[in-house]
Protein backbone atom coordinates (compact mmCIF):
# COMPACT_ATOMS: atom_id res chain seq x y z
CA UNK A 1 0.00 0.00 0.00
CA UNK A 2 2.52 2.90 0.68
CA UNK A 3 4.99 2.13 -1.82
CA UNK A 4 2.10 2.45 -4.24
CA UNK A 5 0.54 5.62 -2.77
CA UNK A 6 4.38 6.61 -2.96
CA UNK A 7 4.80 6.08 -6.48
CA UNK A 8 1.31 7.97 -6.64
CA UNK A 9 2.71 10.37 -4.60
CA UNK A 10 6.12 10.81 -7.22
CA UNK A 11 3.65 10.53 -9.97
CA UNK A 12 1.94 13.47 -9.30
CA UNK A 13 4.94 15.64 -8.44
CA UNK A 14 6.14 15.14 -11.48
CA UNK A 15 2.69 16.06 -13.34
CA UNK A 16 2.83 19.31 -10.96
CA UNK A 17 6.81 19.63 -11.85
CA UNK A 18 6.59 19.40 -15.43
CA UNK A 19 5.24 22.85 -16.09
CA UNK A 20 6.95 24.24 -13.11
CA UNK A 21 9.94 23.28 -13.66
CA UNK A 22 11.18 24.12 -17.73
CA UNK A 23 10.93 27.85 -18.22
CA UNK A 24 13.96 28.65 -18.95
CA UNK A 25 13.84 31.82 -20.90
CA UNK A 26 15.74 32.48 -23.95
CA UNK A 27 14.59 36.42 -24.09
CA UNK A 28 16.61 39.06 -23.38
CA UNK A 29 13.79 41.32 -21.46
CA UNK A 30 15.66 44.78 -22.39
CA UNK A 31 14.00 47.59 -21.12
CA UNK A 32 11.59 48.98 -23.64
CA UNK A 33 10.87 46.39 -25.46
CA UNK A 34 7.90 44.96 -27.48
CA UNK A 35 7.17 41.45 -25.79
CA UNK A 36 4.29 38.98 -27.32
CA UNK A 37 3.42 35.69 -27.48
CA UNK A 38 1.95 34.28 -30.41
CA UNK A 39 -0.45 31.39 -30.74
CA UNK A 40 -2.16 29.87 -33.37
CA UNK A 41 -5.53 27.22 -33.75
CA UNK A 42 -6.21 27.01 -30.37
CA UNK A 43 -9.94 27.28 -29.96
CA UNK A 44 -10.27 23.47 -29.15
CA UNK A 45 -11.16 23.65 -25.42
CA UNK A 46 -9.57 20.43 -24.88
CA UNK A 47 -6.77 19.84 -22.14
CA UNK A 48 -4.07 20.44 -24.40
CA UNK A 49 -5.33 23.58 -25.28
CA UNK A 50 -5.33 24.28 -21.19
CA UNK A 51 -1.88 23.06 -20.89
CA UNK A 52 -0.32 25.04 -23.52
CA UNK A 53 -2.52 28.07 -21.68
CA UNK A 54 -0.68 27.05 -18.47
CA UNK A 55 2.53 26.98 -19.88
CA UNK A 56 2.14 30.43 -21.60
CA UNK A 57 1.43 32.02 -18.48
CA UNK A 58 4.14 30.57 -16.46
CA UNK A 59 6.36 31.93 -19.14
CA UNK A 60 5.02 35.09 -18.64
CA UNK A 61 6.45 35.25 -14.79
CA UNK A 62 9.60 35.95 -16.10
CA UNK A 63 9.08 37.50 -19.70
CA UNK A 64 5.58 40.04 -19.28
CA UNK A 65 4.97 40.47 -22.41
CA UNK A 66 2.20 42.98 -22.64
CA UNK A 67 -0.21 40.63 -25.98
CA UNK A 68 -0.55 38.12 -27.78
CA UNK A 69 -1.37 37.71 -31.41
CA UNK A 70 -4.03 34.57 -32.77
CA UNK A 71 -3.32 33.38 -35.90
CA UNK A 72 -7.01 32.15 -36.55
CA UNK A 73 -9.24 29.21 -35.87
CA UNK A 74 -9.76 30.84 -32.48
CA UNK A 75 -12.61 28.88 -32.11
CA UNK A 76 -13.09 25.34 -33.20
CA UNK A 77 -16.74 23.61 -33.77
CA UNK A 78 -19.73 25.42 -32.67
CA UNK A 79 -19.75 29.39 -31.43
CA UNK A 80 -22.16 29.57 -28.82
CA UNK A 81 -21.27 31.74 -25.65
CA UNK A 82 -20.46 29.22 -23.86
CA UNK A 83 -17.80 27.75 -26.78
CA UNK A 84 -16.13 30.99 -26.35
CA UNK A 85 -15.60 30.43 -22.03
CA UNK A 86 -14.48 26.81 -22.74
CA UNK A 87 -12.04 27.47 -25.88
CA UNK A 88 -10.76 30.92 -24.82
CA UNK A 89 -11.73 32.81 -21.16
CA UNK A 90 -11.04 29.96 -18.87
CA UNK A 91 -8.02 28.52 -20.60
CA UNK A 92 -6.55 32.22 -20.79
CA UNK A 93 -8.17 33.79 -17.73
CA UNK A 94 -4.47 34.14 -15.77
CA UNK A 95 -3.65 36.35 -19.10
CA UNK A 96 -6.78 38.13 -19.10
CA UNK A 97 -6.51 38.77 -15.36
CA UNK A 98 -3.20 40.44 -16.21
CA UNK A 99 -4.65 42.61 -18.64
CA UNK A 100 -2.85 40.77 -21.38
CA UNK A 101 -4.13 42.27 -25.06
CA UNK A 102 -5.78 39.62 -27.63
CA UNK A 103 -5.35 40.25 -30.73
CA UNK A 104 -7.26 37.82 -32.92
CA UNK A 105 -7.22 37.05 -37.02
CA UNK A 106 -10.14 34.73 -38.54
CA UNK A 107 -9.36 31.23 -39.83
CA UNK A 108 -11.12 29.34 -41.71
CA UNK A 109 -13.03 27.62 -38.60
CA UNK A 110 -13.94 31.24 -37.16
CA UNK A 111 -17.25 33.00 -37.48
CA UNK A 112 -16.48 36.47 -39.20
CA UNK A 113 -18.96 37.45 -36.01
CA UNK A 114 -15.95 37.01 -33.93
CA UNK A 115 -14.55 40.56 -35.31
CA UNK A 116 -17.74 41.97 -32.89
CA UNK A 117 -16.34 40.05 -29.58
CA UNK A 118 -14.42 42.22 -27.46
CA UNK A 119 -11.45 40.86 -26.07
CA UNK A 120 -10.16 39.53 -29.22
CA UNK A 121 -9.64 43.41 -30.40
CA UNK A 122 -10.99 43.45 -33.65
CA UNK A 123 -12.19 46.70 -33.54
CA UNK A 124 -15.46 45.01 -35.98
CA UNK A 125 -13.00 44.77 -38.67
CA UNK A 126 -12.31 41.34 -40.30
CA UNK A 127 -8.51 43.33 -40.92
CA UNK A 128 -6.74 46.19 -39.32
CA UNK A 129 -3.59 47.28 -38.59
CA UNK A 130 -1.75 48.29 -34.85
CA UNK A 131 1.37 49.51 -33.61
CA UNK A 132 3.30 48.54 -30.38
CA UNK A 133 6.37 50.59 -29.85
CA UNK A 134 8.54 50.47 -33.19
CA UNK A 135 6.36 47.63 -34.69
CA UNK A 136 2.98 47.88 -37.24
CA UNK A 137 1.29 45.07 -37.23
CA UNK A 138 -0.93 44.32 -40.28
CA UNK A 139 -4.12 41.30 -39.29
CA UNK A 140 -5.18 39.91 -42.57
CA UNK A 141 -8.43 38.08 -43.59
CA UNK A 142 -6.65 35.50 -45.47
CA UNK A 143 -10.03 33.53 -45.92
CA UNK A 144 -11.38 36.44 -47.73
CA UNK A 145 -8.61 38.96 -49.74
CA UNK A 146 -10.74 40.80 -51.73
CA UNK A 147 -9.85 43.53 -53.72
CA UNK A 148 -10.54 46.37 -51.00
CA UNK A 149 -8.56 44.17 -48.75
CA UNK A 150 -5.43 44.22 -51.10
CA UNK A 151 -5.80 47.92 -51.70
CA UNK A 152 -5.86 48.58 -48.01
CA UNK A 153 -2.90 46.51 -47.17
CA UNK A 154 -1.22 48.52 -50.05
CA UNK A 155 -1.97 51.82 -48.31
CA UNK A 156 -0.61 50.96 -44.89
CA UNK A 157 1.82 48.74 -45.64
CA UNK A 158 3.60 52.10 -47.53
CA UNK A 159 2.48 54.22 -44.88
CA UNK A 160 4.18 52.73 -42.05
CA UNK A 161 7.36 54.31 -42.40
CA UNK A 162 10.74 52.82 -40.62
CA UNK A 163 8.60 50.78 -38.72
CA UNK A 164 8.92 46.80 -38.09
CA UNK A 165 6.36 45.40 -40.50
CA UNK A 166 4.48 42.32 -39.27
CA UNK A 167 1.59 40.81 -41.02
CA UNK A 168 0.24 37.85 -39.87
CA UNK A 169 -2.88 35.71 -40.52
CA UNK A 170 -3.87 32.28 -40.64
CA UNK A 171 -2.91 30.35 -43.91
CA UNK A 172 0.76 30.06 -44.24
CA UNK A 173 2.70 31.39 -47.64
CA UNK A 174 5.18 29.25 -46.86
CA UNK A 175 5.04 25.64 -44.99
CA UNK A 176 6.40 22.20 -45.40
CA UNK A 177 3.13 20.73 -43.79
CA UNK A 178 1.58 18.15 -45.43
CA UNK A 179 -1.65 20.90 -46.74
CA UNK A 180 0.75 22.69 -48.45
CA UNK A 181 1.62 26.67 -48.75
CA UNK A 182 -1.25 28.63 -49.96
CA UNK A 183 0.51 29.77 -53.18
CA UNK A 184 -2.50 31.95 -54.62
CA UNK A 185 -2.31 34.11 -51.90
CA UNK A 186 1.36 34.46 -51.94
CA UNK A 187 1.45 35.14 -55.65
CA UNK A 188 -1.20 38.34 -54.46
CA UNK A 189 0.90 39.04 -51.06
CA UNK A 190 4.42 38.24 -51.48
CA UNK A 191 4.95 41.38 -53.94
CA UNK A 192 3.25 43.24 -51.49
CA UNK A 193 5.61 42.17 -48.98
CA UNK A 194 8.49 42.87 -50.69
CA UNK A 195 7.58 45.84 -51.79
CA UNK A 196 7.19 47.46 -48.82
CA UNK A 197 9.90 45.88 -46.90
CA UNK A 198 7.49 43.19 -44.69
CA UNK A 199 10.14 42.04 -42.02
CA UNK A 200 8.95 39.07 -40.54
CA UNK A 201 5.13 37.21 -41.30
CA UNK A 202 3.56 34.87 -38.75
CA UNK A 203 0.63 32.52 -40.07
CA UNK A 204 -1.09 29.17 -38.39
CA UNK A 205 -3.62 26.56 -40.33
CA UNK A 206 -0.88 24.01 -40.26
CA UNK A 207 -0.76 22.48 -36.59
CA UNK A 208 3.14 22.58 -36.51
CA UNK A 209 6.18 24.94 -35.66
CA UNK A 210 8.28 25.87 -38.66
CA UNK A 211 10.59 28.65 -39.12
CA UNK A 212 11.24 29.14 -42.64
CA UNK A 213 14.50 30.08 -44.45
CA UNK A 214 14.00 33.57 -45.69
CA UNK A 215 11.76 33.84 -48.51
CA UNK A 216 12.88 37.26 -51.01
CA UNK A 217 14.25 38.59 -47.95
CA UNK A 218 11.08 37.87 -45.46
CA UNK A 219 11.47 35.76 -42.21
CA UNK A 220 8.14 33.28 -42.19
CA UNK A 221 7.19 31.13 -39.24
CA UNK A 222 3.90 28.96 -38.78
CA UNK A 223 2.96 28.62 -35.24
CA UNK A 224 -0.66 26.76 -35.66
CA UNK A 225 0.08 24.35 -32.85
CA UNK A 226 -0.96 25.86 -29.61
CA UNK A 227 -3.95 23.47 -29.02
CA UNK A 228 -4.05 20.89 -32.14
CA UNK A 229 -1.46 18.73 -33.90
CA UNK A 230 -0.15 17.34 -36.52
CA UNK A 231 2.55 15.10 -35.45
CA UNK A 232 5.16 14.21 -38.01
CA UNK A 233 3.96 16.53 -40.54
CA UNK A 234 6.35 18.66 -41.57
CA UNK A 235 9.62 17.73 -44.12
CA UNK A 236 13.14 18.84 -43.23
CA UNK A 237 14.17 20.03 -46.79
CA UNK A 238 15.79 23.60 -48.33
CA UNK A 239 13.17 25.47 -47.16
CA UNK A 240 13.11 25.07 -43.56
CA UNK A 241 15.47 26.44 -40.58
CA UNK A 242 13.92 24.52 -37.95
CA UNK A 243 11.03 22.99 -37.20
CA UNK A 244 8.71 21.00 -34.50
CA UNK A 245 6.11 18.73 -34.59
CA UNK A 246 5.98 16.52 -31.80
CA UNK A 247 3.61 18.32 -29.33
CA UNK A 248 1.73 21.02 -29.13
CA UNK A 249 4.03 24.45 -28.60
CA UNK A 250 3.74 28.37 -28.60
CA UNK A 251 5.91 31.59 -29.23
CA UNK A 252 7.56 34.28 -27.81
CA UNK A 253 8.75 37.20 -29.12
CA UNK A 254 11.11 40.20 -28.06
CA UNK A 255 11.85 43.38 -30.51
CA UNK A 256 14.46 45.69 -29.61
CA UNK A 257 15.70 48.04 -31.73
CA UNK A 258 16.46 45.83 -35.19
CA UNK A 259 16.66 42.49 -33.66
CA UNK A 260 13.66 40.45 -33.08
CA UNK A 261 14.56 37.77 -29.97
CA UNK A 262 12.53 34.57 -30.48
CA UNK A 263 11.65 31.76 -28.33
CA UNK A 264 9.46 28.72 -29.17
CA UNK A 265 8.66 26.68 -26.79
CA UNK A 266 6.60 22.87 -26.18
CA UNK A 267 3.33 22.01 -23.96
CA UNK A 268 5.70 21.07 -21.45
CA UNK A 269 7.78 24.00 -21.38
CA UNK A 270 10.77 22.46 -23.64
CA UNK A 271 12.56 25.45 -25.92
CA UNK A 272 12.21 23.43 -29.06
CA UNK A 273 13.68 26.93 -31.27
CA UNK A 274 14.75 29.91 -30.39
CA UNK A 275 17.50 33.13 -31.82
CA UNK A 276 17.10 36.29 -33.00
CA UNK A 277 16.79 37.84 -36.49
CA UNK A 278 18.17 41.04 -37.40
CA UNK A 279 16.33 43.70 -39.85
CA UNK A 280 17.07 42.93 -43.64
CA UNK A 281 17.93 45.96 -45.43
CA UNK A 282 15.08 46.27 -47.51
CA UNK A 283 14.49 49.33 -50.37
CA UNK A 284 12.67 52.16 -49.57
CA UNK A 285 8.64 51.74 -49.85
CA UNK A 286 7.18 53.56 -52.82
CA UNK A 287 4.19 56.20 -53.00
CA UNK A 288 1.18 55.03 -51.31
CA UNK A 289 -1.71 54.81 -53.27
CA UNK A 290 -5.27 55.07 -52.69
CA UNK A 291 -7.23 53.26 -50.69
CA UNK A 292 -10.36 52.54 -48.91
CA UNK A 293 -11.31 51.75 -45.18
CA UNK A 294 -11.46 48.73 -44.17
CA UNK A 295 -15.25 46.97 -43.90
CA UNK A 296 -16.71 46.29 -40.77
CA UNK B 1 -9.36 69.13 -118.81
CA UNK B 2 -10.34 72.21 -116.11
CA UNK B 3 -14.09 70.50 -116.02
CA UNK B 4 -12.45 66.84 -116.14
CA UNK B 5 -10.20 67.72 -113.28
CA UNK B 6 -12.60 69.42 -111.29
CA UNK B 7 -15.03 66.27 -111.49
CA UNK B 8 -11.93 63.90 -110.61
CA UNK B 9 -11.42 66.17 -107.90
CA UNK B 10 -15.14 65.91 -106.88
CA UNK B 11 -14.80 62.01 -107.43
CA UNK B 12 -12.08 62.26 -105.50
CA UNK B 13 -13.75 64.47 -102.22
CA UNK B 14 -16.75 62.02 -102.50
CA UNK B 15 -14.67 59.14 -101.92
CA UNK B 16 -13.25 60.24 -99.12
CA UNK B 17 -16.17 61.33 -97.70
CA UNK B 18 -17.65 58.12 -98.13
CA UNK B 19 -14.26 56.06 -96.60
CA UNK B 20 -14.38 58.84 -93.43
CA UNK B 21 -18.26 58.24 -93.51
CA UNK B 22 -17.92 54.39 -93.00
CA UNK B 23 -14.80 54.60 -90.62
CA UNK B 24 -16.50 56.82 -88.42
CA UNK B 25 -19.57 54.50 -88.34
CA UNK B 26 -17.48 51.84 -87.02
CA UNK B 27 -15.70 53.32 -84.20
CA UNK B 28 -18.68 54.66 -82.80
CA UNK B 29 -20.84 51.13 -83.00
CA UNK B 30 -20.30 49.93 -79.67
CA UNK B 31 -19.43 46.63 -78.78
CA UNK B 32 -22.29 44.88 -76.32
CA UNK B 33 -21.07 42.77 -73.53
CA UNK B 34 -23.17 40.55 -73.53
CA UNK B 35 -22.55 40.11 -69.76
CA UNK B 36 -22.92 43.39 -68.47
CA UNK B 37 -27.05 42.77 -68.60
CA UNK B 38 -26.73 39.65 -66.51
CA UNK B 39 -24.49 41.48 -63.79
CA UNK B 40 -26.21 44.55 -63.86
CA UNK B 41 -29.01 42.63 -62.98
CA UNK B 42 -27.76 40.89 -60.43
CA UNK B 43 -26.15 43.46 -58.62
CA UNK B 44 -29.34 45.25 -58.78
CA UNK B 45 -30.98 42.07 -56.92
CA UNK B 46 -28.22 42.10 -54.40
CA UNK B 47 -28.36 45.45 -53.62
CA UNK B 48 -32.26 44.84 -53.22
CA UNK B 49 -31.23 41.91 -50.76
CA UNK B 50 -29.10 44.31 -48.95
CA UNK B 51 -31.43 47.16 -48.56
CA UNK B 52 -34.46 44.76 -46.85
CA UNK B 53 -31.58 43.00 -44.65
CA UNK B 54 -30.43 46.15 -43.74
CA UNK B 55 -33.56 47.66 -42.70
CA UNK B 56 -34.19 44.77 -40.63
CA UNK B 57 -30.96 45.02 -39.25
CA UNK B 58 -31.77 48.32 -38.04
CA UNK B 59 -34.69 47.41 -36.61
CA UNK B 60 -32.54 45.21 -34.15
CA UNK B 61 -29.98 48.11 -33.22
CA UNK B 62 -26.24 49.12 -34.25
CA UNK B 63 -23.85 45.51 -33.82
CA UNK B 64 -21.07 47.14 -31.55
CA UNK B 65 -18.23 45.42 -30.05
CA UNK B 66 -19.20 43.82 -26.92
CA UNK B 67 -17.61 41.40 -24.35
CA UNK B 68 -21.33 39.59 -24.24
CA UNK B 69 -20.47 36.84 -26.97
CA UNK B 70 -23.99 35.90 -26.29
CA UNK B 71 -25.51 39.49 -27.26
CA UNK B 72 -23.44 38.60 -31.17
CA UNK B 73 -25.46 35.01 -31.32
CA UNK B 74 -28.46 36.70 -30.46
CA UNK B 75 -27.86 39.59 -32.72
CA UNK B 76 -26.69 36.95 -35.87
CA UNK B 77 -29.43 34.58 -34.76
CA UNK B 78 -32.68 37.58 -34.68
CA UNK B 79 -31.41 39.23 -37.94
CA UNK B 80 -31.26 35.84 -39.45
CA UNK B 81 -34.71 34.22 -38.26
CA UNK B 82 -36.24 38.21 -39.74
CA UNK B 83 -34.97 37.93 -42.90
CA UNK B 84 -35.87 34.33 -43.63
CA UNK B 85 -39.52 35.51 -42.72
CA UNK B 86 -39.14 38.11 -45.07
CA UNK B 87 -37.47 35.86 -47.69
CA UNK B 88 -39.70 33.12 -47.10
CA UNK B 89 -40.71 32.83 -50.55
CA UNK B 90 -37.19 32.86 -52.02
CA UNK B 91 -35.68 30.35 -53.97
CA UNK B 92 -32.78 29.03 -55.41
CA UNK B 93 -31.81 31.33 -58.37
CA UNK B 94 -33.50 34.57 -57.31
CA UNK B 95 -30.55 36.46 -57.10
CA UNK B 96 -28.39 33.70 -59.35
CA UNK B 97 -30.29 33.63 -62.05
CA UNK B 98 -29.72 31.70 -64.90
CA UNK B 99 -28.68 34.35 -67.01
CA UNK B 100 -26.09 35.22 -64.48
CA UNK B 101 -25.24 31.67 -63.31
CA UNK B 102 -24.29 31.07 -67.14
CA UNK B 103 -21.67 34.49 -66.76
CA UNK B 104 -20.58 33.33 -63.18
CA UNK B 105 -19.84 29.76 -64.80
CA UNK B 106 -17.98 30.56 -67.57
CA UNK B 107 -15.90 33.08 -65.35
CA UNK B 108 -15.00 30.63 -63.30
CA UNK B 109 -14.36 27.94 -65.39
CA UNK B 110 -11.71 30.33 -67.62
CA UNK B 111 -10.18 30.95 -64.37
CA UNK B 112 -9.96 27.21 -63.78
CA UNK B 113 -8.03 26.71 -67.09
CA UNK B 114 -5.56 29.61 -65.99
CA UNK B 115 -4.79 28.53 -62.50
CA UNK B 116 -1.29 26.33 -62.13
CA UNK B 117 -1.69 22.59 -60.74
CA UNK B 118 -0.22 23.39 -57.36
CA UNK B 119 -3.16 26.44 -57.17
CA UNK B 120 -5.58 23.84 -58.11
CA UNK B 121 -4.00 21.14 -55.70
CA UNK B 122 -4.18 23.57 -52.76
CA UNK B 123 -7.92 24.53 -53.68
CA UNK B 124 -8.71 20.83 -53.43
CA UNK B 125 -6.83 19.85 -50.23
CA UNK B 126 -9.38 22.92 -48.57
CA UNK B 127 -12.49 21.61 -50.18
CA UNK B 128 -11.55 18.15 -48.95
CA UNK B 129 -11.77 19.38 -45.58
CA UNK B 130 -15.04 21.00 -46.43
CA UNK B 131 -18.58 18.55 -45.14
CA UNK B 132 -20.80 16.86 -47.98
CA UNK B 133 -23.04 19.89 -47.80
CA UNK B 134 -26.09 20.64 -49.59
CA UNK B 135 -26.56 24.19 -49.29
CA UNK B 136 -30.61 25.41 -49.02
CA UNK B 137 -31.45 29.10 -49.54
CA UNK B 138 -32.55 30.52 -46.28
CA UNK B 139 -30.20 27.90 -44.44
CA UNK B 140 -28.05 28.63 -41.96
CA UNK B 141 -24.33 28.11 -42.76
CA UNK B 142 -23.37 25.96 -39.80
CA UNK B 143 -20.71 27.15 -38.09
CA UNK B 144 -19.30 23.33 -37.50
CA UNK B 145 -18.00 23.64 -40.76
CA UNK B 146 -14.94 25.80 -41.88
CA UNK B 147 -15.39 28.28 -44.38
CA UNK B 148 -13.08 27.72 -47.46
CA UNK B 149 -10.66 30.26 -48.50
CA UNK B 150 -12.16 32.26 -51.25
CA UNK B 151 -9.71 31.95 -54.03
CA UNK B 152 -7.63 35.42 -54.22
CA UNK B 153 -7.38 35.28 -57.99
CA UNK B 154 -10.77 34.60 -58.77
CA UNK B 155 -12.06 37.45 -56.37
CA UNK B 156 -11.25 40.02 -58.36
CA UNK B 157 -12.91 38.83 -61.55
CA UNK B 158 -16.49 38.53 -59.59
CA UNK B 159 -18.78 41.35 -59.40
CA UNK B 160 -17.62 43.26 -56.44
CA UNK B 161 -20.28 43.27 -53.20
CA UNK B 162 -21.82 45.05 -50.65
CA UNK B 163 -20.17 44.07 -47.11
CA UNK B 164 -22.95 42.65 -45.91
CA UNK B 165 -22.46 39.36 -48.23
CA UNK B 166 -19.84 37.44 -49.51
CA UNK B 167 -18.88 34.99 -51.75
CA UNK B 168 -18.15 31.31 -50.76
CA UNK B 169 -17.18 28.08 -52.75
CA UNK B 170 -18.32 24.88 -50.93
CA UNK B 171 -17.41 21.89 -53.36
CA UNK B 172 -18.88 22.93 -56.67
CA UNK B 173 -21.20 25.45 -55.25
CA UNK B 174 -21.04 29.59 -55.57
CA UNK B 175 -22.74 30.53 -52.57
CA UNK B 176 -23.85 34.06 -51.57
CA UNK B 177 -24.14 34.14 -47.98
CA UNK B 178 -25.17 37.37 -45.76
CA UNK B 179 -21.89 37.78 -43.43
CA UNK B 180 -23.41 39.12 -39.94
CA UNK B 181 -26.48 36.82 -40.06
CA UNK B 182 -24.41 33.74 -41.65
CA UNK B 183 -27.14 33.09 -43.94
CA UNK B 184 -27.23 31.34 -47.35
CA UNK B 185 -29.01 34.14 -49.32
CA UNK B 186 -28.79 31.30 -52.89
CA UNK B 187 -26.36 29.24 -54.12
CA UNK B 188 -25.72 28.14 -57.51
CA UNK B 189 -24.99 24.40 -58.36
CA UNK B 190 -22.18 23.54 -60.53
CA UNK B 191 -20.32 26.86 -60.80
CA UNK B 192 -16.85 24.71 -59.87
CA UNK B 193 -15.99 22.11 -61.43
CA UNK B 194 -15.04 19.23 -58.78
CA UNK B 195 -14.59 15.62 -59.03
CA UNK B 196 -17.40 15.19 -56.87
CA UNK B 197 -20.19 17.35 -58.73
CA UNK B 198 -22.88 14.79 -60.02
Amino acid sequence: MRPRRAAGAGLLALCWAAPLAAQALALPVRAGSVRFAVIGDTGTGDQLQYAVAQQLALYRQKFPFTFTIMLGDNIYGSERPQDFDTKFTKPYKPLLDAKVEFDATLGNHDDPNQRFYKPFNMGGNRYRTFKKGNVRFFVIDSNYLDPDQVKWLEKELASAGSDWKIPYFHHPLYTTAARGPEVELRAVLEPLFVKYGVDVVFSGHEHVYERLKPQKGIYYFTAGGAAKLRSGDTRKGPLTDQTFDTDRSFMLVEISGNDLYFQAISRTGKTVDKGVLHRLAHNPPAKPPVVAKPPR
Amino acid sequence: MLVSERGSRRGRLLGWTLLAGLALGCGTRERVDPTAAPIADFLKRVDEYVALRNRLAATIGPVDETKSQAEITLRAATLASNIKLERAQAKPGDLFTTEVATVFATLIHQEEQRRPDSVRETREDQQEELPDFVPQVNEIYPTTYPLATFPAKLLPLLPKLPEQVEYRIVQHYLILRDVEANLIVDFMPHAVPTEKAP
